[in-house]
């Protein structure tokens, strides 16, 4: 028996693999939280072209002086251009006159209280929305339970391993973030559709023939996607290391994409699968 | 096979295509692409009202802060209400903590002698230029008659008594009585003056004071909740750089085609519709005058990105029609499974004796719609919600509209657009071959 052959009579035990990994990701977020980014906490964040060098604590302490506020961070400078971090909303003015005559402002983001507690709620309504919208979408497509109940397991596996991921690796949750995740239900929804529709809604061929097209199918998909994502992260890191919206991106879809992999093929495939047999 | 292209070229979608793109393109050289400001440059900030107001108020804030950014002389900008409760300043090319100044201060004004208000902002008439001498500064203003006698009155005989002028209750001048003003004669003409640490520092007091004065306060209490701005500089790197990124991931794409597929010249059709898709969503954007900012440009590689997904399913869907076709002309069956043979019989028969193979693709073809058209459908369900968030408040995730916006166009644009003319090619191919 080939690899594949073997792969697709055991089908069963494997589903627990994205389940266990789902548990972990679960557990992962519930004891190491997630960061949130400035716009959900609010604070500020600057970019600035230094004139001269300096070193990171002088212009932390110039920075804390000129502002009267002490959580100044300073935390990174390459290439003459320092980024900044501080809590609590800024004066704008305030802050280009702390760093007059040591650099000038490249970019400036700063959000206060209101604005973050604002976005923190329309983040938690904008995903659980997105999904329900999904799902709805799903059941019409298919007007089947189980199936449909497939797909959006695997959906929602993957949306959990990429917040797990974000937990892991410390990505921030932020504006960017939900982006991605959104485009998350998007792209693992393509392969799971697929699978569904080749799978039960086409008459040639075994299940395991069926199945094993589109896994080529979805391998392929999930090759370009994820390639793509690593170079967009790539890119950004080496040329554009401050649009952080792009990497940020980037980076969240190149975990759930993963998480996709394992959530399809095995967990969806294999209730699919499960649920064929079962029928007969 | 020359027959083949001309049909190719001749069909509707392939036409609708080349129509669609040729519009986009002139579109784009003659109006252009608005970028955002993250990409060309400049501030937005958000200004939170301190209750929320009647559309009246609304306007009559939107009006004195786009007046006072007019006379300050800031050019494009846009200020526009998020709700009923805050304010979106937009400016290009101006550095934020202009412009912050500007509209982050209600701009009352009132002059005080001792316990007394003698003045308000409501009184002045015109405000004339300010003046600046080494680091003192003044901007004169005149006021109304009946201002100038109520003035006249409280001032008289009140001779070297200072006169406290407050913006938004901070003392900013306090110039001593003149005698010629504590006579009881009224006079229209006064002014504020001060002096700040150098004469660029008195400069900007000035111009600041005089716009604020001559384009009156708001009439609510105001704070700056959210800023954020780019550089030109740093804007125009995030577009170069999208722009590498997302040629270097055609690259890489090109390069799992070419891996999987061994056939180079399915590599072409995929980099011309992925290249189509962004002229056609760039095209929309230009008649429609929609913002490209980063968050859009997030949502053309959604779109494009599920586009490549798109075209892989055909791909493979028409391959494997071929594929079956070929091998349902000898004994079709040898290699099923008995079982399955035994259940489908009827339909593989029944497809067997679709003998033109070009009906056998269409079906290949309309099969990998339905699980394109029905991807596209959950991609649009789970965007909607933001775009409903983002044009009902406006601010928090309402930077996610564009995303929205842009992918939901991308995608339709995909599916009825560039993506059928893409398995008409592969059909076109595969036919030939």
């Amino acid at each position: 028996m080939s690899i594949l052959e073997r792969f697709l009579s055991n089908y069963k035990p494997l589903i627990a693999v994205p389940v266990i990994i789902t548990l972990i990701a679960l557990a992962l977020i519930a004891s190491h939280g997630i960061t949130e980014n400035i716009d959900l906490k609010g604070g500020s964040n600057a970019v600035i072209q230094l004139e001269k060098p300096i070193s990171s604590s002088d212009l932390q302490n110039t920075i804390a002086k000129g502002i009267n506020n002490n959580q100044v961070d300073v935390t990174s400078i390459a290439n003459n251009q320092a980024t900044i971090q501080i809590s609590g909303a800024t004066n704008v003015s305030a802050f280009v006159n702390s760093i007059s005559g040591t650099g000038t402002l490249l970019s400036f983001q700063s959000v206060g209280p209101l604005l973050s507690s604002q976005a923190l709620s329309q983040v938690y309504y904008a995903l659980a929305f997105a999904f329900l919208f999904m799902s709805i979408t799903v059941f019409i497509v298919f007007r089947n339970i189980v199936p449909s109940v497939a797909v959006i397991l695997a959906a929602l596996s993957d949306i959990i391993i990429a917040l797990g991921g974000m937990s892991l690796f410390g990505i921030p949750l932020g504006v960017a973030s939900v982006g991605a995740l959104l485009m998350l239900i998007g792209y693992s929804v393509d392969t799971d559709i697929l699978l569904t529709t080749r799978v039960l809604k086409r008459r040639e061929g075994t299940i395991n023939e069926r199945a094993t097209n589109a896994m080529k199918t979805g391998f392929t998909m999930a090759a370009a996607a994820i390639g793509s994502m690593v170079t967009l992260y790539l890119v950004v890191i080496i040329f554009i290391p401050y649009a952080q919206t792009l990497s940020l991106i980037a980076s969240v879809l190149i975990i759930g994409l993963t998480a996709d992999i394992l959530a399809t093929w095995l967990m969806n495939l294999g209730i699919l699968r499960w649920y064929m047999e079962d029928r007969r | 096979m020359r027959q083949d292209i001309i049909n190719f070229i001749k069909d509707y979608r392939v036409i609708i295509l080349i129509v669609f793109l040729v519009v986009s393109v002139a579109s784009i050289s003659i109006s252009g692409i608005t970028e955002g400001l993250d990409l060309k440059g400049g501030s937005s900030i958000q200004i939170e009202l301190q209750q929320p107001v009647n559309t009246t108020t609304m306007d009559t804030v939107v009006n004195v802060l786009n007046k006072r950014l007019d006379v300050f002389g800031v050019k494009d900008v846009q200020v526009r209400p998020s709700g009923n409760q805050s304010v979106i300043v937009e400016v290009a090319g101006v550095q934020p903590q202009d412009v912050a100044n500007l509209v982050g201060t209600p701009g009352k004004f009132d002059a005080t002698i001792g316990n007394q208000t003698v003045l308000l902002g409501s009184d002045i008439v015109t405000v004339q230029a300010y003046t600046v001498e080494g680091n003192t500064w003044s901007v004169p203003f005149t006021i109304t008659t009946a201002a100038a006698d109520s003035f006249a009155q409280a001032a008289n005989g009140k001779s070297g008594q200072p006169v406290n002028m407050y913006l938004d209750n901070n003392l900013v001048s306090s110039p001593q009585l003149d005698p010629g003003l504590a006579n009881g004669v009224p006079s229209t003409d006064v002014e504020v003056s001060g002096t700040a640490a150098s004469a660029a520092a008195a400069q900007t007091q000035a111009k600041n004071i005089q716009t604020i004065l001559q384009s009156g306060s708001l009439p609510v209490q105001v704070s700056i909740e959210g800023v954020s701005s780019v550089s030109a500089q740093l804007g125009n790197e995030f577009a170069n750089g999208a722009l590498i990124a997302g040629l270097a991931a055609l690259i890489v794409i090109s390069a799992v085609i070419l891996f999987r597929y061994r056939t180079p010249i399915l590599v072409i059709p995929i980099i011309f519709t992925s290249l189509s898709e962004l002229v056609l969503i760039l095209g929309v954007a230009s008649i429609i005058h929609w913002n490209i900012d980063l968050s859009a440009i997030a949502g053309i590689i959604a779109a494009i990105g599920t586009g490549v997904d798109d075209q892989i399913i055909i791909t493979d869907e028409v391959l494997k029609g071929n594929r079956e076709f070929n091998i349902s002309k000898p004994i079709q069956k040898s290699r099923r499974s008995k079982r399955a043979d035994k259940k489908k019989g009827k339909t593989d028969n029944k497809k067997v004796k679709v003998s033109r193979r070009i009906t056998g693709f269409r079906l290949r073809i309309r099969s990998a719609f339905f699980i394109i058209y029905a991807s596209a459908a959950t991609l649009i369900a789970a965007m909607l919600p933001i775009a409903y968030v983002g044009y009902s408040t406006g601010s928090g995730l309402g930077v996610l509209v564009g995303f929205a916006f842009t992918t939901i166009v991308g995608v339709l644009i995909g599916i009825f657009i560039t993506r059928p003319v893409y398995a008409k090619f592969v059909e076109l191919l595969v036919g030939t071959n």
